[in-house]
């Protein structure tokens, strides 16, 4: 079968050309930044991970996979591996529950209403990520926090608990911090989503019967899924990249019982100064993600 | 219209870009640049001509860490050598060291750089980075100098990477109010601000006794582990690595018994929620009762908030003499990181030169320590305070910070006490510890 040809006027062309010069002029400024800071660093993170490289005047020496072998031995990987693995095992189903469910509520309420609660979950999130963190570090001290305070005081508790000294407490109240720091984008994305949800078809269920889970199950969250995917993602990637609340407030301790691979990363290329190891690392990290987003997106699209 | 959007536009992005390489906020002009600035003239970040240019980054060193002290010694550097401007960028603690190794792997390294040998001699002295500062030490200086300072300063190769300008040694503080109110008072040697390790025992089981939380064997992070390295050793004469710095000791049975003694110790607890600093406020708040973290610059920073509440009584950290005790050091100076500019590397050793031989006095006092030298004595002439923080330099133990692997040393020895808090029995633990960190020390 004869394909047809659309021809162009030579006006059109050059027409064209030049709009296609414009958009890459355009786009010339991020590309420059995109594989300045993110393309390079990508390779010579790759690249690095097969040398024993480290600060100084010393040569890196080639070591091939050393660094990924030595990975798989090393006890505080694979509890950094585990620790974070909790962490967006315990975040990512709860931050989404959670997220849609407040918003499901507040959809329902007059615009003030939504909209103050849009900003109530959304303001940890604007928020400078140190000051919230200072302030739950206060709320766990072991000597003046509130949380022992009340515990003591309502005698839940006989004596002050260590939160953050304390390996049986410490990962759990990373995590807890982690879901306040997390719902608030999720709440404002579902919420709008929400509003998209073409009301005809709600009605319509609602006219054959159809009770609210009914319609919310088989209608509004079918509708919902881009949205969902794109969370499911972005807060798997967020717990997966974990770093300042460690960094803040137990420095992967106490005995490695809050180590996250991201910390381990940090604390293998900063302060060990092991840059092939913390890049190896790295790599794998990014491996994960990668892989856990993709299964992510396939289920996502197959529902959809 | 399209074309003006357009420019609008690109004008836009080029500002951003201009916006992103502009000056560290924390970052601050000498005062040569201060002065052009006040004259009307123009103030750039390149140097005026014939003018040299170099950069310092300083630790938050007693006021070595705050603008307005260290533009006052820099006004009056630039007095004395107009043709070399100083720009300064104030690190912490905290995120110092990131700062200070991405900036050599990105060949941007600082002129010069103020800390300890710790950093300047077993760190970045031993991966080649920094300049030999042999020639600045002459006969006189040597002579001058003490000699356990001198050491620190020397690497293995007989490189010295350092030019020191002050010192202190590291002790501990106990709340003289509540040892007088509970009878705990009679344990302290309040003479000689030293007491036994029998002595300190009794005087914990009298504040245990009255139901106070005691001190905190603090191991958040490294931050002040001197503290918990001088109380642990100190306690059963134990030591840290031997004397030839190649080993590290801390599992000796010396050490052993005091980390199990402190940990059998009510009112004492391994705490791996806080760090030193934070040990420090605890105690300036009140709620500690001795502090393990605390020297001369500790107790100024936490005046205001100890306030009248109560009063702070500075100690040697306990021992089985009493006397006999080996107090941490910190000692404080310069370094010059190789940027391979033989002029930026001599308008550094100049203004080394002139910190710390020529107007060693002011230079050493700005630091809220001591000088290095044996030619200058009566620093804090009057201060009472400063008087018994200067009585601890005479317990001034070995300076062991020098030895390899430090750097993974005190991340083993904060996991270390970790460990004993979560009920690892001490002797492996303190096994474990030295086990890692010989292995860091052997490279």
């Amino acid at each position: 079968m004869a394909q047809s040809k659309v021809h162009y006027s030579k006006k059109t062309r050059k027409l064209v050309m030049k709009e296609t010069v414009s958009a890459y002029l355009f786009m010339l400024p991020f590309l420059i930044f995109f594989l300045g800071f993110v393309v390079y660093p990508m390779f010579m993170c790759v690249y690095t991970s097969f040398f024993d490289a480290t600060m100084g005047d010393r040569a890196d020496i080639f070591v091939g996979f050393a660094n990924y072998k030595e990975l798989f031995q090393d006890q505080v990987f694979i509890k950094a591996f585990w620790n974070t693995l909790v962490i967006v095992v315990v975040s990512v189903p709860v931050t989404c529950i959670f997220s849609l469910w407040v918003a499901n509520c507040i959809s329902k309420m007059n615009v003030a209403a939504t909209s103050t609660f849009r900003c109530i979950f959304y303001l940890p999130v604007v928020t400078g990520s140190v000051a919230v963190t200072m302030v739950w570090k206060w709320m766990f001290n072991n000597y003046y926090g509130i949380f022992n305070y009340v515990g003591q005081t309502t005698g839940m508790i006989d004596r002050p608990i260590n939160w953050l000294g304390d390996p049986r407490y410490a990962l759990g109240c990373i995590i807890l911090i982690l879901l306040t720091t997390s719902v608030g984008q999720p709440i404002v994305l579902y919420v709008s989503a929400l509003d998209n949800v073409d009301k005809s078809l709600v009605e319509a269920a609602e006219v054959d019967g159809a009770t609210s889970l009914q319609a919310f199950w088989r209608i509004k969250w079918p509708q919902m899924m881009p949205t969902t995917l794109y969370i499911l993602v972005i807060t798997t990637i967020n717990s997966f990249q974990c770093f300042a609340l460690i960094q803040l407030l137990t420095s992967g301790g106490p005995d490695n019982s809050t180590m996250t691979i991201m910390y381990y990363i940090y604390h293998n290329a900063f302060k060990l100064y092991r840059y092939g190891y913390g890049n190896a690392m790295g790599v794998i990290l990014a491996l994960i993600i990668a892989a856990l987003s993709a299964v992510q997106m396939k289920l996502g699209q197959e529902k959809n | 219209m399209k074309k003006i959007l357009a420019l609008v536009l690109a004008a836009c992005m080029v500002m951003t870009f201009a916006a992103c390489g502009s000056n560290n906020a924390s970052e601050t002009t000498a005062p040569a640049d201060a002065a052009n600035a006040a004259n009307g003239s123009e103030s750039s970040n390149a140097p005026a001509e014939g003018k040299t240019q170099i950069s310092l980054w300083t630790y938050p060193i007693g006021d070595w860490g705050k603008q307005e002290n260290v533009n006052a010694l820099l006004a009056k550097f630039n007095e004395a050598h107009p043709n070399i401007e100083v720009k300064v960028e104030y690190l912490t603690y905290s995120d110092g060291d990131d700062k200070v190794n991405t900036a050599i792997e990105g060949k941007r390294a600082p002129d010069v750089i103020m800390e300890g040998p710790e950093r300047l001699v077993s760190n970045w002295g031993a991966k080649g980075v920094m300049v030999d500062l042999s020639d600045l030490w002459t006969e006189d200086a040597k002579a001058d100098v003490f000699g356990s300072v001198e050491a620190a300063c020397k690497s293995a190769d007989g490189a010295y990477y350092e030019y020191p300008l002050c010192m202190t040694a590291h002790c501990m503080a106990i709340n003289k109010t509540v040892f007088e109110e509970t009878g705990a008072w009679q344990y302290v040697d309040a003479e000689t601000h030293t007491w036994t390790t029998e002595n300190f025992l009794k005087a914990c089981q009298t504040l245990a006794d009255a139901g106070y939380d005691i001190g905190s064997i603090y191991c958040n992070g490294q931050g002040g582990d001197q503290g918990t390295r001088a109380l642990i050793n100190n306690l059963y004469g134990g030591t840290f690595t031997n004397a030839e710095h190649t080993a590290y000791t801390a599992n000796s049975p010396e050490n052993v018994k005091a980390m199990e003694t402190l940990l059998n110790q009510k009112g004492i607890r391994y705490d791996a929620s806080i760090n030193g600093g934070e040990e420090a406020d605890l105690f300036a708040q009140g709620i500690l009762k001795m502090a393990f973290c605390w020297n001369a610059a500790t107790h100024d920073a936490r005046k205001e908030v100890i306030g009248e509440n109560f009063e702070v009584f500075p100690m040697a950290f306990p021992s089985p003499e009493g006397t006999d005790t080996q107090l941490c050091g910190g000692i404080w100076g310069f370094g010059i990181f190789n940027n391979g500019d033989d002029a930026k590397i001599e308008a550094a050793k100049t203004f080394i030169k002139w910190v710390c031989d020529e107007n060693t006095v002011e230079s050493v006092e700005t630091s809220g320590f001591w000088s290095v030298r044996n030619s200058v004595t009566d620093t804090y002439a009057g201060d009472e305070m400063k008087a018994v923080y200067g009585s601890f330099m005479q317990y001034m133990g070995d300076y062991y910070n020098v030895i390899p692997g430090w750097t993974t040393a005190r991340t083993e020895w904060a996991s270390m006490l970790q460990k004993i808090s979560t009920g690892t029995p001490v002797a492996e633990a303190a096994e474990t510890f030295v086990s890692n960190a010989n292995a860091a020390a052997a490279g």
